[in-house]
């Protein structure tokens, strides 16, 4: 099933005295195989050779990939612990010192009892990401919640995935991010693409997504922004940012109307279609139109083509989640799949491009406020009753819900939260609303931050602990499709860095908790221990030992027990996870987005990926090939709206919001809505887009909303730049 | 079985990713030697890459005063011997595709070799293993001839090389436009 048309037997070339270290990539989704190339007399990593055999990527690595092996032996690398005294220096690179693990423990743990005597348990909060493996982040979770004891922990999945789980929650009851595995992409005959610059983003499914068309299929790409994958698209719509919702509405009604919906599977397999038909037919191609900014006859055109194909894939990514009503156009878009039955079968089905290396099995095993691992809810008692077992613990000791990243900022410039401990993440660089986040930082009692580099935001801590990259430990990930994969240790850890599990372990013997951690004593222990705390959830990875994962080339999830093999596709049976076994078809009202432009901010600004870099780009700005090929942001504006504003190509200008300001160089394409300007995220300090985006969150994912909000652009003199 | 470096430009996404996997070719001192051009930047996201066609009568070859541009077995036209190379540049000129590069410090022409260390058993090079969109292939005759039947383009033609720019080359480039006589599915 897996090695399809794309695999060829290839041996790799082995350099002398090197050996490959079996892997696969520590940046996106994709999680694109690889071999780290090892020095057997130094032990180093020295480089990379492509992993012909991996099935999902055939060797294929995009320039991030070819590159992220010289993260590992950087010289910005964190060696040793280090402890700032001086709290006036928080916010910049100065006034730390190095110390030992024992000190640098001594101080968090005194720090931590501190706080949490004089003002509570939950004065304390952990912010956690998803680029890390499932042991650690299910290791993560328990941490915060047994050895903190608070209720406040939440992760960097509220600016990247969360919209895409909430949507697949509401319409299937599991968020299984593609409900089917990676090699069956190409053999579809129509890709409807939303919100992802896949070709810059996922580069390394582009493979796949080009053999549709070369088949005689179709893709059909809805962006504001003429993307690469959009250039070459059968049909491109061209929406205006924040807009999806009324497009998802738009095509379902088509597709009614034009007589594509599949009547048996609505009535036996789903609920709400007759609601949500009666909501969409106020979106007719004209008033769909007025409100997407799309002519009303692609909009029909797009309903034909996804309607008459006889399979077809329903794509999205951050560009539609990204919204205040994220989880309403995960599910209008799902909507498409459900009232054509184009779901629940080879070939047919529905997906998010994950973000983050992780950010599928991330989000399922406890990070979130409100979840425990296996995708258990912190609400269900039976839930905690399961979970409270393999902890150690009693129902009495598990902390209540907390609140999303985004609101933990809140709680810390009020002063609910005084203590921090960050790991894995950036967010000095990826919230949105960056005045107020770094603000609220600095106003912090203490703050631990946990990162192989000094990152910007641990610029705001008062002790940083050197971590590990990926290739210096070992553990599982879930990439893109749901399939748990291994990823391998190549080296020993640099100086004296520790992987954050190992930390944690040591941490919460510091604070009275050695009983529940002490006997994890490495990653598959604590693999285990997380495989068994998943056993009888939603995400059950019991049945997914190390020793399958290498056999199968992999192991979709749910896999429940030793003799099965996973679940490469999802609802086969036509079975959901709702109580009834059906899935919803939702009806749901359209929402402008929170801020629309107006007279004095007449631009609509969104914001994305460059292929060369990765998420905050602490890690892949320091890597000169990405580098050179992307030193800067920039912000790409339509030739008619440049000269309207006299601004030339390179041209530095001042773009701002009610919220921020940056100087940006202008990029001119005609490859751009004209209403509509972008700056990609990557940068840090006072080149951060993030200065400018709104908070609006989505009501019930928290997802800000980064991909639309009002902005106007303006010159300036050279002499201010300088 | 022989295969060669196989070009569909119709699939360049522009990620560069060919340049970042020549520099990690271990004979490649880190510095890679073809080139990924925005074909119309203010306009739209179109981009190309231009690789060594490998010539199978090469002009920077026979322009080379001191033979330092060796042509190997497999018929990779390779790097400027180290040895020979007297740093005139004839070659920088001569090449009408512009591929070779001048190091300065070095004195030294350097250019694609065809990752050799690999081509020579067989591996594909580093640009055709990594590439995400299938712009770079590494096929046999028999791969390349099916794809010129799939791809019917209404002029005929389908390489860059015919009319050859400088002889017959041992890289094919099929030229934009493959999905022109594709028949649609429905």
């Amino acid at each position: 099933m897996q090695r399809d048309k794309f695999f060829k037997e290839i041996e790799n070339l082995n350099h002398p005295n090197e050996k490959l270290i079996k892997t696969h990539c520590s940046y996106c989704g994709m999680q694109c195989g690889m071999n780290l190339r090892v020095n057997i007399q130094t032990n180093k990593i020295i480089g990379v050779e492509p992993r012909y055999d991996w099935p999902v990527t055939v060797g294929k690595m995009c320039p991030k990939g070819v590159t992220a092996y010289q993260q590992t032996n950087h010289k910005d690398r964190l060696l040793k612990p280090l402890i700032r005294e001086d709290a006036s220096l928080k916010g910049t690179t100065e006034g730390f010192r190095e110390a030992s693990w024992d000190e640098a423990y001594d101080l968090i743990a005194k720090k931590f009892t501190e706080l949490q005597t004089e003002y509570g348990k939950d004065t304390l909060s952990v912010f956690s990401g998803v680029s890390m493996t499932n042991e650690k982040c299910y290791l993560t979770g328990k941490f915060a919640r047994v050895a903190m004891g608070t209720r406040y922990i939440d992760y960097n999945g509220r600016f990247c995935m969360s919209s895409a789980a909430g949507g697949f929650l509401r319409s299937f009851g599991v968020d299984r991010g593609s409900t089917l595995p990676w090699t069956d992409i190409h053999e579809t005959d129509c890709l409807f693409i939303a919100g992802s610059n896949t070709a810059e983003c996922h580069p390394t499914s582009m493979f796949r997504i080009w053999n549709v068309q070369e088949r005689g299929g179709y893709i059909i790409v809805v962006d504001p922004r003429e993307t690469p994958i959009a250039r070459r698209a059968d049909l491109h719509l061209d929406l205006q940012p924040g807009t999806d919702l009324a497009l998802a509405n738009g095509i379902v009604n088509q597709l009614i109307e034009l007589g594509y919906i599949d009547e048996e599977f609505i009535n036996n397999h789903t609920d709400g279609f007759e609601e949500t038909k009666e909501l969409v037919k106020e979106f007719t191609p004209e008033y769909t139109s007025m409100l997407t900014g799309i002519a009303p006859e692609k909009i029909i055109r797009a309903a034909e083509l996804y309607g008459k194909a006889p399979n077809a894939v329903v794509m999205f990514a951050r560009g539609v989640e990204q919204q205040h009503k994220g989880v309403d156009n995960v599910s209008g878009y799902t909507n498409m799949a459900l009232v054509t039955g184009k779901i629940g079968r080879p070939k047919s089905g529905v997906a998010t491009f994950t973000g983050q290396g992780n950010g599928q099995g991330g989000r399922e095993h406890g990070q979130k406020s409100d979840l425990l691992p296996g995708y258990r809810k912190i609400t269900n008692p039976q839930h905690v009753k399961e979970v409270c077992q393999v902890w150690g613990i009693t129902p009495e000791e598990m902390p209540q819900p907390g609140v999303s990243a985004y609101e933990m900022f809140e709680l810390m410039e009020e002063k609910t939260i005084r203590g921090l401990y960050l790991l894995c993440s950036n967010p000095a660089v990826s919230a949105p609303n960056q005045n107020f986040v770094r603000k609220a930082l600095k106003t912090l009692d203490f703050m631990v931050c946990s990162d192989f580099y000094l990152s910007e935001s641990a610029e705001f801590a008062d002790v940083v602990l050197p971590a590990v990259t990926w290739s210096e430990d070992e553990g599982t990930v879930t990439n893109i499709e749901g399939r748990i994969i291994k990823i391998n240790k190549a080296q020993e850890p640099v100086g004296e860095s520790k992987p954050d599990w190992q930390i944690q372990v040591e941490l919460a013997e510091r604070l009275g908790r050695g009983k529940q951690f002490s006997h994890l004593k490495s990653a598959r222990d604590v693999a285990d221990e997380f495989r068994l705390a998943t056993k009888g959830g939603n995400a059950d990875y019991y049945g997914a030992t190390w020793d399958k994962i290498e056999k199968q080339d992999g192991v979709f999830w749910p896999c429940k027990d030793e003799n099965d093999q996973g679940t490469p596709h999802m609802f086969l049976d036509k079975k959901f996870y709702h109580p009834d076994g059906k899935a919803k078809i939702c009806a749901l009202p359209y929402r402008p987005p929170a801020e629309e432009p107006c007279e004095k901010y007449p631009l609509r600004l969104t914001t994305g990926r460059v292929v060369y870099h990765y998420l905050s780009g602490n890690q892949t700005r320091r890597i000169p090939f990405l580098h050179d090929m992307c030193p800067e942001p920039f912000v790409e504006v339509h030739p008619e709206t440049a000269a309207k504003y006299n601004m030339e190509h390179e041209e530095r200008v001042r773009l701002f919001t009610r919220r921020g300001e940056a100087i940006y160089k202008v990029k001119i394409t005609e490859a751009i809505r004209k209403d509509t300007v972008f700056v990609p995220y990557h940068f840090g300090h006072e080149d951060s887009i993030n200065l400018l985006t709104i908070a609006a969150l989505d009501p019930i994912s928290r997802m800000p909303e980064f991909k639309a909000c009002a902005a106007q652009l303006e010159k300036v003199e050279m002499k201010k730049v300088q | 079985m022989k295969k060669r470096l196989y070009l569909e430009l119709e699939n360049c996404i522009g990620c560069r990713s060919c340049l970042a996997a020549c520099t990690q070719c271990g004979g490649h001192e880190e510095r890679n030697r073809n080139y990924v051009y925005d074909v119309n930047p203010l306009v739209n996201r179109q981009t190309m890459p231009l690789m060594c066609l490998h010539c199978e009568n090469p002009a920077c070859a026979r322009s080379c005063p001191a033979q330092a541009i060796q042509i190997h077995e497999t018929g990779a036209v390779l790097s400027a011997l180290v040895e020979k190379c007297i740093g005139c540049q004839n070659c920088t000129i001569a090449c009408p595709y512009g591929i070779p590069k001048f190091d300065t410090e070095q004195n030294l022409m350097y250019k694609c070799d065809l990752c050799i260390d690999r081509t020579k058993d067989g591996i594909p090079p580093m640009c055709a293993s990594v590439c995400p969109s299938n712009t770079l292939q590494w096929l046999t005759d028999e791969e390349i001839e099916n794809k010129k039947k799939q791809f019917n383009l209404d002029n005929g033609k389908w390489v860059t090389s015919m009319p050859y720019l400088e002889g017959e080359t041992n890289v094919k480039v099929n030229l934009p436009g493959i999905l022109q006589g594709i028949t649609k599915l429905y």
